[in-house]
């Protein structure tokens, strides 16, 4: 027999976690997020989600094995990811090709150039969706209005997002409490019943899978609170200071992927940082620039911009606040 | 070293942009075009090649604690006399790239070959020097904006390839000038290595 | 090197003063030289955007042109284009600073009655692909998109001003911000240029 004897490093007790496990985790406390979007954009949202998987895996696959020629590991669940987060954050009526465009440069330049999973500084998803907001902005931000299951593909009407009708009313002077007939209720964006990309729309869906991958361990709180306390607290302050220019924290908490980034796409393992402190200061980093984008930037929403200058932070965090070592004693 | 190899190594070996990574403000800025690319590429040639007579002709005469200073007026005057004829009678290429050229004057690429060629070496081969570096650097601003033109605008020289729906903005956009610099300097490299 | 000179203090000053005298004369020589050329340049630049924008003329119009300030500080610059002596347009050269990245200049010609002949954007920071396509875009001839030009309009009769804001413009896809500093730009055109007409000082 071909026994062989492995001698491993300790710890020798395995808590039975491996990327996969990880990964298919996290794809399945975005599951009610995913239904509830094909439930309210109808075929387009299932073209948009099917379109960034399979481009996500067919170009980590042609990559690894005919650029890099290295070992294929497209079975990692990680494309699966990118792709799914990718069409999260796109408008489900997004033409094929530019889906295609996107996923290409989420696993070719936000992924593979750096030398693949765990070595990527940005998170793919959000290279992919920034290059095409910045490429494409007209397609990007002709959002679809939601007609339920039947809406088709491409021939749907479109509307803004409530970030980018409250941005447009205040740059032209409108004072905020004339604007507020023009947004959805907080309920109704608590619920979904808002203009937006695929995976913003849904707050309640999104928590749902929040508390479950709390449960199951796969993040923990700190990014996720990070963010959307200094997003509230933040936008609270300037709300006080003057009601009619700024709009308060539970509709700048509700709108614009602030969910969705501070829960599935800032608390990505490969870009942020190891220590619990490191991750608050991230995620405070991440809230902090948000607002600072939507109050003061040209785009109305910031979230995906925050979180890819916070990942460029994380080696300087990663080395500044260092996890303790396991044994080490509290000084 | 010859006068070919002289010529040639602007090109491939010591190339600007792609190897020595100077000239990096006009190789980002202006190449939003090919045509762009090119313009700004053969105005730095010519301040260049003057700079590179003059000073190879006068270094000898110039005492080393004002060696610096002395280049830069020599420098900027050709920069200078750039701007004044192309706003004068290529004003559409001039607007187009408009602070760059006035920019040229704190281009490391002219001033590192002065210290570092002319103000050491005889006339011929800094004149050489001076015209390999430059059109090394055109090569390269040339084909970074035609990299940036094509993905961008679906555009080849101001020659329609396809529709400028298809086309990317990034490209034409500043953080498009840097992944495509990235990838061509990946892309030389390869060559290099084969 | 042999015979290089010593960094002296009188060695430093005179190079230094030759090299600067040098310099500046042989810049001094060449700035007459392209004066005229210069001057020309610009000239036509302008005369084009002016010939762009109104019927032909015969005139010089910016031998004719009056300002007007602006709260801004800013200039409104008036070019009346006349054809045998009679009015036959004026090019306003008018701006707006509430373009999505500041200031749009744009040259808009206006009829003797008021309607828009024509204008060209002169100077603008918009967003490329965005803001940039209000070039083509208030001057199409599609008749498919017959409610984004602006052309034949007259802005003392026709409410300008994007849809979205109850006008009858259809703004730019995506980009209402520019849409709306463009076509404020050119209703600030109209009504400094209807003030002059009235006023009857031209």
């Amino acid at each position: 027999m071909n026994t062989k004897v492995l001698v491993a490093p300790s710890p020798h007790v395995h808590s039975g976690d491996s990327i996969q496990k990880n990964m298919y985790g996290v794809v399945f406390a975005m599951l009610p997020a995913l239904l509830f979007s094909f439930f309210y954009f109808g075929l387009g949202a299932l073209v948009v989600t099917l379109t960034a998987v399979a481009s996500c895996y067919l170009f980590e696959f042609l990559i690894q094995k005919y650029i890099l020629k290295t070992e294929v590991t497209i079975n990692d669940g990680s494309a699966l990811i990118t792709g799914i987060l990718l069409a999260f954050n796109v408008p489900s009526n997004l033409p094929i090709w530019i889906i295609m465009i996107g996923a290409l440069v989420a696993i070719g330049i936000g992924k593979m150039t750096f030398g693949g999973l765990g070595n990527n500084v940005f998170n793919p998803a959000l290279v992919g969706r920034v290059f095409l907001l910045i490429s494409f902005p007209v397609q990007m931000t002709s959002w679809p209005v939601s007609i339920g299951l039947t809406s088709g593909y491409i021939d749907v009407e479109t509307g803004a997002t409530p970030l980018a009708i409250i941005k447009e009313g205040l740059k032209s002077g409108t004072p905020l409490s004339e604007l507020t007939s023009q947004i959805p209720s907080n309920m109704d964006m608590f619920l979904g019943n808002m203009g937006g990309s695929m995976g913003e729309i849904a707050g309640a869906a999104l928590v749902l899978g929040l508390i479950y991958m709390l449960i199951r361990k796969i993040i923990t709180w700190h990014i996720p609170v990070a963010v959307i306390g200094s997003v509230a607290i933040l936008t609270g302050i300037l709300h006080m200071v003057d009601p009619e220019a700024y709009a308060g924290p539970v509709f700048h908490i509700l709108t614009g992927g602030l969910l969705l980034g501070a829960i599935f796409m800032a608390t990505d393992y490969v870009t942020s940082p190891m220590s619990n402190k490191g991750m608050i200061i991230y995620g405070v980093g991440i809230g902090v620039l948000t607002v600072v984008i939507r109050v003061f930037g040209a785009y109305p929403e910031g979230v995906s911009f925050a979180i890819l200058i916070m990942n460029a932070f994380v080696p300087l965090i990663n080395v500044y606040v260092k996890p303790k070592r396991f044994g080490e004693k509290r000084k | 070293m010859t006068n070919k190899e002289n010529f040639l190594k602007g090109f491939f070996k010591e190339n600007a942009v792609f190897t020595l990574l100077l000239g990096m403000c006009p190789a980002l800025g202006v190449t939003s075009s090919a045509i762009n690319g090119l313009g700004m590429g053969l105005a730095t040639t010519f301040v260049l090649i003057m700079s590179n007579i003059v000073i190879s002709l006068v270094s000898s005469q110039i005492p080393d604690k004002v060696k610096i200073p002395s280049f830069i007026v020599i420098i900027a005057s050709f920069v200078t006399m750039v701007d004044l004829v192309m706003a004068g009678y290529a004003p559409a290429l001039h607007e187009q790239l408009g602070v760059f050229i006035p920019l040229i004057v704190v281009n490391c690429l002219v001033l590192g070959r002065a210290e570092a060629f002319a103000s050491k070496n005889k006339l011929v081969p800094s004149i050489i020097d001076g015209a390999s570096m430059g059109l090394g650097f055109s090569m390269a601003l040339t084909m970074l904006g035609a990299v940036r033109e094509f993905f961008g605008a679906g555009k080849m020289f101001g020659i329609t390839l396809f529709s400028e729906n298809y086309g990317m903005l990034i490209f034409v956009l500043a953080p498009g000038a840097f992944i495509a610099l990235g990838y061509l300097i990946a892309f030389i490299n390869k060559l290099r290595k084969a | 090197m042999a015979g290089k000179k010593e960094s002296t203090f009188i060695n430093m000053v005179l190079v230094l003063f030759i090299v600067t005298l040098v310099a500046s004369a042989a810049l001094g020589g060449l700035y007459e030289l392209t004066k005229e050329p210069i001057a020309a340049a610009k000239l036509a630049k302008k005369l084009k955007a002016i010939k762009e924008v109104v019927p032909e003329f015969d005139n010089n119009p910016s031998e004719e042109m009056y300002s007007v300030e602006m709260p801004t500080g800013d200039l409104l610059e008036f070019y009346p284009a006349k054809k045998g002596g009679e009015l036959v347009g004026t090019a306003v050269k008018t701006f707006t600073t509430n373009g999505f990245s500041g200031y749009i200049w744009i040259m808009v010609g206006f009829k003797p009655d008021g309607t828009i002949n024509n204008y060209s954007v002169l100077e603008h920071k918009e967003t490329p692909g965005l803001g940039t396509k209000m070039e083509p875009w208030f001057k199409t001839t599609d008749p498919t998109k017959a409610k984004c030009s602006i052309l034949g309009k007259n802005p003392g009769t026709a409410n300008l001003t994007v849809s979205k804001d109850g006008g009858e413009v259809d703004a730019i896809t995506a980009a209402t911000i520019s849409s709306r500093a463009f076509l404020e730009a050119v209703q600030t055109a109209y009504n400094e240029y209807n003030k002059k007409m009235e006023g009857g000082t031209k």
